[in-house]
């Protein structure tokens, strides 16, 4: 939007779509799984459609000064893999258990990170996680509302709370992006007060 | 070799199958379109995972990355529909709101001076008409 972008500047524009790229062109490959006679054809379909599709609907970048970490996003994975088997387990049980007579509760909890890729992240996390259902999103004030399945006192959803609390750093730790010094930009102030409110809504 | 791919997928595949049918119990089981939702994202996920994984053990390396692919998307796009059915869901009366032992999005709507209860009369007339 400031003036013509300068080459570097373009370069730079260029490399960003470079990871997308590729992905588009490696699952076009992986999809028409043969690399036989027609193995030319589909790699080069491929590249210009990746290419193509990328021009035609470019994204917003992601998440400037994002440093992704490999093992920190493995641990992310690994723990993903075991909370949906715990979450399927679980739901099971109740289902089996409780069934018409389960009791829920709608669950505040608010996020100390703040970018859209972390809530995205955040939001799909806690869903897959046992008994955890995030029901509305409010990302101008960084809330999310968790519908809880298993919740049977306040003691059950302090629990809750502290469990979307550990998603949230796992999934800033593995982005690259300290959630600590998120809570202190300058809108931390409003911040605090929504956490007072949060807080009298309590009692 | 053949013996331990096919002990993991004889064990794999009942599983997998297990948690689609308790993920339909839980469908018809839970009482309100959002508790359901817990039973379709994961006990449903859970069972389409082992039912891909244990399929993996049977077939050629070659498709182990599609099938791969299959299970990625699944967990990217379970979670989004999840949301999006459970937001329309508590502004469409699909929650059994006397059940709840808090709902700290009722308070939050209220504040804001767009609540839910506006519809509460059209939610009532749905029960008389039952």
């Amino acid at each position: 939007m400031t003036g013509p972008p300068t080459p570097p500047r373009r370069a730079r524009r260029a490399l960003r779509h470079l990871p997308l790229v590729v992905w588009l062109w490696f699952l076009w490959i992986l999809l028409w799984g043969s690399t036989g006679s027609t193995g030319p054809v589909v790699l080069v379909g491929g590249l210009l459609v990746a290419v193509a599709v990328v021009l035609s609907f470019p994204l917003p970048p992601l998440q400037p000064g994002a440093v992704p970490r490999p093992l920190r996003i493995a641990r992310l994975l690994a723990h993903v893999c075991t909370e949906i088997v715990g979450a399927g387990a679980a739901v099971a049980w109740q289902a089996l258990r409780h069934g018409r007579r389960t009791s829920t509760a709608i669950i505040e909890i608010p996020l100390r990170v703040d970018t859209d890729l972390l809530i995205t992240l955040v939001a799909e996390v806690v869903t897959i996680s046992p008994g955890t259902v995030v029901t509305e999103i409010d990302r101008r004030r960084g809330v999310l509302y968790v519908h809880a399945l298993p919740t049977r006192d306040e003691q059950d959803v302090a629990r809750r709370r502290d469990e979307v609390r550990a998603v949230e750093r796992r999934v800033a730790r593995a982005v690259g992006h300290s959630h600590r010094a998120d809570a202190q930009e300058p809108g931390s102030g409003e911040r605090d007060g929504r956490e007072q409110q949060f807080r009298e809504g309590e009692r | 070799m053949t013996v331990l791919r096919d002990v993991v997928t004889a064990v794999l595949l009942p599983a997998g199958a297990v948690f689609c049918l308790l993920g339909a119990v839980g469908l018809h089981r839970f009482p309100d379109t959002v508790s359901r939702l817990h039973a379709a994202a994961k006990a449903q996920t859970l069972g389409v995972l082992l039912i891909l994984v244990g399929a993996a053990a049977q077939m050629s390396l070659r498709h182990a990355p599609v099938l791969l692919l299959v299970a990625l998307f699944q967990l990217f796009t379970v979670p989004i529909t999840s949301q999006i059915i459970a937001r329309t869901a508590y502004r469409t009366h699909g929650l059994d709101r006397d059940r709840l032992l808090r709902d700290d999005l009722a308070d939050r709507l209220a504040r804001d001076g767009t609540p839910v209860e506006a519809e509460d009369g059209a939610g009532r007339d749905d029960d008389a008409e039952r």
